[in-house]
């Protein structure tokens, strides 16, 4: 999970989109990807996807992320290369016959899986998850609540995850073998590993629970965030560039 | 001001009485350590002032407990909260947001502080605390010190009359738990905040509040002015509690006949009693 979560601060023009924006071009990017089959729209969608990455100023992990894409994409395109059967046979492997369709199939298939989560992962990479709850908040009136608990979520995954450090070693110094081969066996240890830690996070969650209640949650509402995001006109080129490209995908 | 009479309190889920018979005034702009063995009720104490017991934790709740003239019984837990700023134990727990900003901005934000009026509560309260250079950063990446430190600038944002704290410096390095009581402190003498803070570390403790309260089995064994409660260390080590070293040194010298002035309280105290009995 470490790294498609994560926010990268910055203040590049893409930083300092509303967040709102974010959300939706992404989406809009998913439209396009879904109405055209041509191939050169999805390689340019790709290019666009990459430029989102240089101009935020994440262009390595923009690059990390679509190394690992790309081994999903593959697996999916040697699976539709396979499957379909339709068209003219191109060449044959152990005696099949990859038709030209079914490449055309396979490659449409992985570029649109990689088109369509790459925009995705990299805006929020690029967006404050309370900037983000907040707008969603005070603009389109989704209850605090559930904002609240998803960014609650995400905040407690690193304080879990060290709480579960601490499990490991513990019981590492008094002989557990974690670092064992053996399948079975590792997934056996996982039980005395979850008591503890699900104890320490209750635990952990009914501090935060009183914490928040202390200050104020219940008062809470849409008006209160201070920071207000604002619908400026990049907000605007973005989404028109986003209609664009919608209206493309559909042409072509 | 907070007013505790004859009050007692059972947890829902316990079988003795977690404090029983308080009584205890504390005033405005005092300084209050509450020292006592784990178990002996001191987070109850806290969860007392700030509403968690009875709104949080219910169970049976006897005698009354007046906080700011609002009886904690009666008033909400937020509105308690608009003149009880609490930190807790664990600093991890009540952090809400990943960046600095916006943790301070949480308290702000739901008091519905007026947004005119909220920039200049943030800096104030992270210039106070000492942290204006953090404004910017990662929760994540700060130390267990630092994020004391935020933990108190958000409450101290809030400005509130009173401020509850359960062993603030429990994981930290005795330079930052100094650095923590010296922000007590200074809150407490510029602005006059009433600060109730529980803490292990007595040495360090007695160096800057005003008074003690010792708690044991629920139960208020000794309390008053720093130093009459360390005249009575006798009390505290008969029910297995450690006093300043330098506490000790002085019963010594005292039980010997070499020494008859009152306990010293820190370091320099402590030389000038050792220099006295010297000379």
């Amino acid at each position: 999970m470490k790294g498609l979560m994560n926010y990268f601060p910055g203040n590049t023009i893409l930083h300092r989109l509303d967040p709102r924006t974010k959300i939706l071009f992404p989406l809009m990017i998913c439209i396009v990807c879904f109405a055209t089959d041509n191939v050169y729209v999805l390689l340019g969608i790709l290019v666009l996807d990459l430029m989102i990455g240089l101009i935020g100023g994440i262009f390595r992990q923009a690059l990390r992320l679509l190394k690992s894409l790309l081994k999903i994409a593959a697996f999916l395109f040697i699976l539709q290369m396979l499957v379909v059967r339709d068209g003219e046979a191109v060449f044959h492997i152990f005696g099949l016959a990859i038709t030209d369709e079914g490449l055309m199939t396979a490659l449409t298939g992985a570029l649109r899986l990689i088109d369509i989560t790459l925009p995705l992962a990299l805006m929020i990479s690029l967006t404050q998850m309370s900037d983000l709850a907040n707008a969603l908040v005070s603009r389109w009136h989704i209850p605090y609540k559930y904002a609240f608990a998803v960014t609650s979520a995400i905040r407690f995954i690193p304080v879990f995850s060290s709480d579960m450090q601490t499990i490991m070693e513990a019981q590492t110094a008094r002989g557990v073998e974690f670092d064992t081969k053996n399948f079975f066996r590792k997934v056996g240890l996982i039980v005395p590993l979850c008591v503890p830690l699900l104890i320490s996070s209750v635990k952990k969650i009914e501090t935060a629970a009183m914490a928040v209640e202390l200050r104020g949650f219940n008062l809470r509402n849409k008006n209160s965030s201070y920071k207000q995001a604002q619908f400026r006109l990049p907000d605007l080129i973005t989404l028109l560039i986003g209609v664009g490209l919608i209206v493309l995908g559909f042409v072509l | 001001m907070i007013l505790m009479q004859d009050f007692s309190f059972q947890y829902a889920s316990g079988k003795k009485n977690a404090l029983e018979n308080i009584d205890l005034t504390i005033a405005d702009g005092d300084f209050v350590g509450i020292i006592g063995n784990s178990g002996a009720g001191k987070t109850t104490l806290t969860y007392a002032i700030n509403g968690i017991v009875p709104h949080y934790y219910s169970g049976d709740f006897y005698g009354s407990v007046v906080v700011d003239g609002m009886d904690t019984v009666e008033s909400k837990p937020e509105e308690l909260a608009m003149s009880v700023g609490s930190v807790f134990q664990d600093v991890d727990a009540q952090m809400v947001a990943s960046m600095v900003e916006d943790e301070m901005l949480f308290g702000l934000e739901n008091f519905g502080i007026p947004h005119s009026e909220i920039e200049e509560r943030l800096s104030e309260a992270l210039e106070q605390v000492g942290i204006a250079d953090l404004r910017y950063r990662e929760l994540e990446s700060l130390s267990g010190g630092q994020k004391q430190k935020v933990a108190v600038a958000a409450i101290i944002a809030l400005r509130p009359s009173i401020i509850v704290l359960d062993e603030p410096t429990g994981e930290l390095d005795p330079r930052s738990s100094e650095q923590i009581f010296q922000l007590l402190k200074k809150l407490n003498e510029t602005y006059g905040t009433t600060i109730v803070v529980v803490e292990q570390k007595i040495g360090l403790l007695c160096r800057y509040v005003k008074r003690l309260v010792l708690l044991e089995k629920g139960r208020i064994m000794l309390e008053g002015p720093v130093r009459e409660v360390l005249k009575q260390a006798d009390v505290m080590e008969s029910i297995g509690m450690h006093v300043p070293r330098v506490v000790s040194l002085h019963k010594e010298l005292v039980n010997r006949g070499l020494y008859d002035g009152p306990a010293p309280i820190g370091l320099e105290e402590a030389k000038a009693m050792t220099e006295e009995v010297l000379a």
